[in-house]
């Protein structure tokens, strides 16, 4: 029976370039059947974004489609002339894009994008225009009041929501979801995700869903494709690979992804033997706050990002600060690498103020003893230098290698991260290495200058999740090996869970709960806390089905 | 075995010369500036009063005479050196001062931030003709005070350009990376960020020298320049002051007009170049372009173009 | 509202900071050369006025026997009360008056060829910059490039030789014939904008390229935006996208650029008004200098100065207008 809503059939797409063509898409096949939720997962280069721009045809340049069909609707969407082609869009399909914030044009407002949609591909002008615009709002729990707002003066929430009602316009038969939910904060990623649902069982719609996280997909998903490098590995129904699937790319990607609920699995990251904390902090945070004076030409304004945080660290332990965005986490990662001022509270390393309110050199001790990871692997390295440079310059600049001995260290060092042979990797400019490898760079130059304290701002967010349990482990096996103690700072309560001894959460700008890790996450005490850990949990689909997901205005969701 | 800055600079230029319009741009330049400093040598002395004043294009003449009756190919090589050592001096002040002022401006923000922008915006929105005019009338005419005016009149576009470059780095995250490791600023803005600025200062510096030459020639039209020297400038001034329209001798006038824009050209090829080399995307979509059957293009509609069947 | 308004004034005042820098300027150039100014100036008067006249003159330029600050007050004072003093080439006339009228001419002239180069050149560089390959884009950027390299007055040159003097098909000069007479009337009108096609079109033609590249290039930009992806992918037509989406959101930042190359595309104009004996601010700028008429060439140079002042003021409102990033 041939139910399918879509048909993919040896897809083929490339991206021209002066020398050689990249295949970005290598033969691709699959068929969507109605009704279903279908997804699609694959980590950056996969080419997954690429086959759905590729079946609405609005590849930019330099990509070409070189081969295979798309039929939709008995018609082969690339064999029909440009005419046909619009008006299969948004008509047969319609898209959520990635990065979706970015989707809306800034100079109109939301009502005008909704009725241009109407206007260009039905009949309805007008008032009848208007009312199915304002009965697409609802369905997505925007407020009515919001049609005539323009996009910057919506939440990331908002405006996500707004480009739903847009893809729910005509109602088409297929509807496209790349990324839709990658920029947002998990609470509110799990709402819109589970209003999407529920719309869907309403109104029937077929859902492709594209995403690099699988664990997400799994929880909602009927069948899942993964594509690697351009290919498809594996397809088949969720549950078939939730336990495992066939390929060893599959299995892979499983196994990388932590959970924040359920007993601790096998494989864990490597722990000391004993963590003796001893009764002096190696690093102590009292009433730290910092407020931004936004002197913006229209609104000037003081923002609160860190208000009164206090917490301590004790040598060898790792820390894991968990927060959204807007919760002050970073900053507090600037405060203490001392970055930026605050504007009152104080910073004790091993015991002594280091007065950071008042003064303006910071000493180059100080640069010795604390350093940092960041969060994008290729901003913190600078595509001019090569490795070497990179490592060599803070050795040079603190002296503490002779020159004749540098070139070994920093091959040791190379090697340490996991980065062999040093001596090759030494040479490469950053754009010559993957994500993982500059990250890997960018952890070798803050062990170099043996610290005492590091802290890791989101060191594995902007990385594929296949990689990201080799870098925490990278960490893990640091903090052994070179007696350290580190801040972790991230967004994603399962790393922290697997990473860190003891937990800190935040929301803006406060601390909310700590404790040690195994125990916050089985017994949390805030209303806060819970929220988080159901959100990354299994099941957190169910859980919100049955409420009722009314726009929150105050949160900004 | 580290990577010292003449590797990133030479690097950085065999780049830009493997682009066509930017290695185009470079040979005409060259090319005018080997005339320019040749020229006493090949030329006949284009200060002599030699011939019948403004009698055409002849054998004895190439490009004729103008109203005094000196060879006007003379007075047209001659005139490329001084204008163009003004136009170039007054591009590499122009981008030092812009780095310096820009660079500090963008690095350090704060007060030191809104002081310098002040003075590059009053600066940026005072019209510079009439203000070249008053201070070219004030002092001595001569190459030293046009190539001042010029820098004065001049400085404030790219020093804005500069700054915004700087404050764009300066929030990058290698730039705090140093910072944590206790790189000093100065060595920061010298040796991590000024690299990465390579093509921006050299667009900025061409963009100079062709406003430079514009301008100086402009200026030497009114009067402001020595008339008593060779420039391009000068050439156009007696032209003008000759009637040379009004008694048709067009070639006083088309060949000095003729080889500053042909110069200005051949600037703006460059930076049309390094434009290229800095945004790979314009060369992938060129090439897109060449290799897609042009009536498959239509914006906003991926090409299908099938190679195997 | 009340941010815009805040905005617009916090503009206004940056433009009255300029405004005092190019005063005080003005003020200290003559007294920053060697030799003492009010002996270069008057030598130029000497038995043309009265002593008194000169003495008022001197209190024009605070060019008096105060202390500094007190001849800078005095200064002040004058420009403010709109007292610009006598002109030399144009004695006994005062400067104001000159300026007036010529101002009127200047901004007809170059006001009109900037509106009409800057309308033009953002359209082409719209279209060109939506049929992305084609020949347009491929001739078009770089002709007008070449173009764009002329000096403006050069062009002027051999506009006026080839279509007025050997094609006779535009007047000499002037800004209007012999034969009719200044004021509201048809004859009057019409001779004008006669007398004005020519200079226009040089400049129009020497100015466009940079408008249309400014927009192609903000365009291209704008094209590879998300936005316009989606608004591809809603399968809106090709017109509504390129002007509603793209052109739209382009033209802002072109418009800001419009404003800080004012006063560079003025000074071309005011260079083209002279190969056109055009009675405009720069045929004064031209008599002006061969006169050494500092008094005149200061007094342009503080009418230019407050007009591209003014004119960038009016843009600042212009953007506000029109860009809805601007509302809270």
């Amino acid at each position: 029976m041939n139910n399918s809503v879509i048909s993919i059939q040896n897809l083929c797409v490339n991206y021209i370039t002066p020398g050689d063509p990249v295949k970005a898409v290598n033969d691709v096949s699959f068929e969507i059947q109605q009704g279903e939720i279908f997804g699609l997962v694959g980590e950056s280069g996969s080419g997954k974004s690429t086959v759905v721009q590729a079946v609405l045809r609005t590849l930019p340049p330099p990509a070409v489609i070189t081969g295979g069909k798309v039929i939709i609707n008995n018609k082969d969407i690339l064999s029909i002339s440009n005419t046909e082609v619009l008006q299969y869009r948004w008509k047969q399909i319609s898209i959520v894009m990635q990065s979706a914030l970015n989707a809306l044009n800034p100079v109109l407002t939301v009502r005008e994008q909704i009725e241009d949609v109407l206007k260009e591909h039905s009949d309805l002008k007008g008032k009848a225009a208007e009312d199915r615009t304002k009965e697409l709002l609802s369905l997505i729990d925007i407020d009515v009041s919001r049609l005539d707002s323009y996009p910057h003066q919506l939440s990331g929430g908002m405006r996500q929501r707004v480009v739903i009602a847009i893809a729910l316009a005509l109602m088409p038969p297929l509807i496209i979801m790349d990324e839709p939910t990658t920029a947002l904060d998990v609470i509110v990623e799990r709402e819109i995700l589970a209003k999407i649902i529920e719309l869907r069982k309403e109104l029937g719609f077929t859902i492709l869903f594209i995403t690099h996280d699988l664990n997400l997909l799994l929880e909602f998903a009927d069948r899942v494709a993964i594509m690697k490098n351009g290919r498809l590995v594996e397809l088949d129904k969720a549950q078939k690979i939730r336990s495992g699937g066939k390929h060893d790319y599959t299995q892979k990607l499983i196994r990388s992804l932590p959970s924040a609920s359920g007993p601790r699995e096998k494989g864990l990251l490597p722990k000391p033997k004993s963590l003796v904390l001893g009764d002096q902090p190696i690093l102590e945070v009292q009433n730290l706050s910092k407020s931004f004076y936004d002197s913006g030409i229209f609104n000037p304004m003081s923002i609160d990002v860190v208000n009164n945080v206090s917490f301590q660290v004790f040598p060898g332990e790792i820390i894991g600060l968990v927060g959204e965005s807007g919760s002050g986490k970073s900053t507090i990662a600037k405060l203490i690498t001392r970055l930026i001022r605050p504007t009152s509270g104080d910073i004790f390393l091993k015991g002594s103020n280091l007065k950071i309110s008042e003064a303006r050199r910071v000493p180059l001790e100080y640069r010795k003893q604390v350093q940092m990871v960041f969060q994008d692997p290729f901003g913190s390295l600078n595509s001019v230098h090569t490795v070497y440079h990179h490592l060599a310059r803070p050795l040079l600049r603190h002296q503490l290698i002779p020159e004749q001995k540098l070139f070994d260290y920093i091959n040791e060092m190379l090697e340490t991260v996991g980065l062999r042979p040093g001596t090759t990797f030494a040479e490469k400019f950053p754009h010559e290495m993957s994500g993982g490898e500059r990250q890997r760079v960018a952890i070798a130059r803050a062990l170099s200058l043996s610290p005492d304290l590091i802290i890791a701002d989101e060191p594995t967010s902007m990385l594929d999740v296949s990689i990201r349990m080799e870098i925490l482990e990278i960490f893990a096996r640091m903090r052994i090996e070179k007696n350290l103690t580190i801040v972790f700072i991230t967004h994603d309560l399962a790393s922290a869970r697997y990473l860190a001894d003891r937990i800190i959460v935040l929301q803006h700008g406060s601390i909310v709960e700590e404790g040690i890790a195994e125990d916050l996450i089985q017994s949390p005490k805030e209303a806060y806390t819970k929220q988080l850990i159901k959100a990354a949990s299994p099941g957190w689909l169910k859980s919100l089905s049955f409420k009722n997901t009314k726009e929150k205005d105050v949160n900004h969701v | 075995m580290d990577n010292n800055q003449d590797s990133i600079f030479t690097r950085w230029i065999i780049g830009i010369l493997r682009n066509r319009k930017a290695i185009t741009g470079v040979v005409i330049i060259f090319l005018f500036i080997f005339l320019a400093a040749l020229g006493p040598f090949i030329t006949q002395d284009p200060t002599a009063f030699l011939s019948t004043p403004l009698s055409p294009p002849s054998w004895e003449h190439w490009l004729g005479t103008n109203g005094q009756g000196q060879d006007v190919l003379a007075q047209t090589i001659s005139g490329a050196r001084q204008t163009l050592l003004v136009g170039f001096t007054t591009g590499i002040m122009v981008v030092l001062i812009g780095a310096l002022i820009g660079g500090i401006s963008g690095y350090y923000s704060g007060r030191i931030d809104d002081f310098l922008s002040l003075l590059i915006n009053v600066f940026l929105v005072m019209p510079g003709l009439p203000l070249m005019v008053i201070l070219a009338s004030w002092l001595p005419p001569g190459p030293a005070t046009l190539t001042g005016v010029l820098v004065l009149t001049g400085w404030a576009w790219n020093a804005r350009v500069i700054r915004s470059q700087m404050m764009t780095f300066r929030s990058r995250d290698f730039v705090s990376a140093a910072i944590v490791s206790g790189e000093h600023n100065i060595r920061i803005i010298v040796l991590e960020i000024m690299p990465r600025m390579l093509s921006l200062l050299a667009s900025s510096f061409i963009g100079a020298s062709i406003y430079a030459i514009g301008a100086q020639v402009g200026l030497e039209f009114l009067g402001l320049g020595d008339v008593s020297t060779v420039t391009w400038g000068t050439n156009l001034y007696w032209a003008s002051n000759d009637m040379a329209l009004l008694t048709g001798s067009w070639w006083n006038f088309v060949p000095t007009g003729l080889s500053i824009a042909i110069v200005s050209f051949a600037l703006t090829l460059i930076n049309f170049g390094i434009d290229e080399v800095t945004n790979p995307r314009l060369i992938a979509e060129r090439v897109w372009r060449e290799k897609i059957p042009i009536d498959t293009v239509v914006n906003g509609i991926t090409p299908v173009v099938k190679d195997h069947e | 509202m009340n941010q815009s308004l805040n905005y617009l004034l916090r503009r206004l005042g940056f433009y009255f900071i300029a405004a005092w820098a190019a005063l005080t300027l003005n003020f200290f150039i003559p007294r920053l050369m060697p030799g003492d100014p009010a002996a270069i100036i008057f030598a130029r008067f000497r038995g043309k006025l009265k002593p008194e006249a000169i003495n008022a003159l001197r209190e024009t330029f605070g060019l008096t026997d105060e202390p500094l600050l007190g001849q800078y007050w005095s200064y002040l004072k004058s420009i403010l009360q709109g007292d610009l003093g006598i002109s030399i080439a144009y004695f006994p006339e005062p400067v104001t008056n000159i300026i007036s009228s010529a101002l009127l001419w200047t901004i007809f002239l170059a006001g009109f060829s900037l509106i009409i180069s800057f309308s033009l050149g953002t359209l082409l560089g719209t279209i060109i910059a939506w049929k992305r390959s084609g020949k347009l884009d491929s001739t078009l950027p770089p002709v007008l490039a070449f173009v764009g390299a002329f000096p403006y007055f050069w062009l002027a040159m051999v506009a006026l030789y080839i279509f007025g003097f050997e094609l006779s098909w535009f007047p000499l000069g002037h800004a209007y014939g012999d034969d009719v007479t200044p004021g509201f009337n048809m004859p009057f009108i019409l001779s004008a904008l006669y007398h004005a096609a020519l200079p226009a079109l040089t400049m129009i033609l020497v100015s466009l390229g940079g408008w249309m590249l400014s927009m192609r290039n903000i365009m291209i930009t704008t094209l590879g935006t998300d936005y316009i992806s989606f608004a591809h992918a809603k399968g809106l037509s090709s017109r509504l996208i390129m002007l509603r989406y793209a052109a739209r959101n382009a033209i802002l930042p072109n418009f800001t650029g419009f404003g800080m190359a004012l006063g560079f595309v003025l000074s071309g104009a005011l260079l083209t008004e002279i190969i056109f004996s055009y009675p405009g601010q720069g045929y004064l700028l031209l008599q002006a200098v061969r006169a050494q008429d500092f008094p005149l060439m200061q007094g342009l140079f503080m009418t230019i100065t407050f007009a591209v002042l003014a004119a960038n003021w009016m843009v600042d409102i212009a953007v506000l207008f029109f860009d809805p990033r601007t509302r809270k």
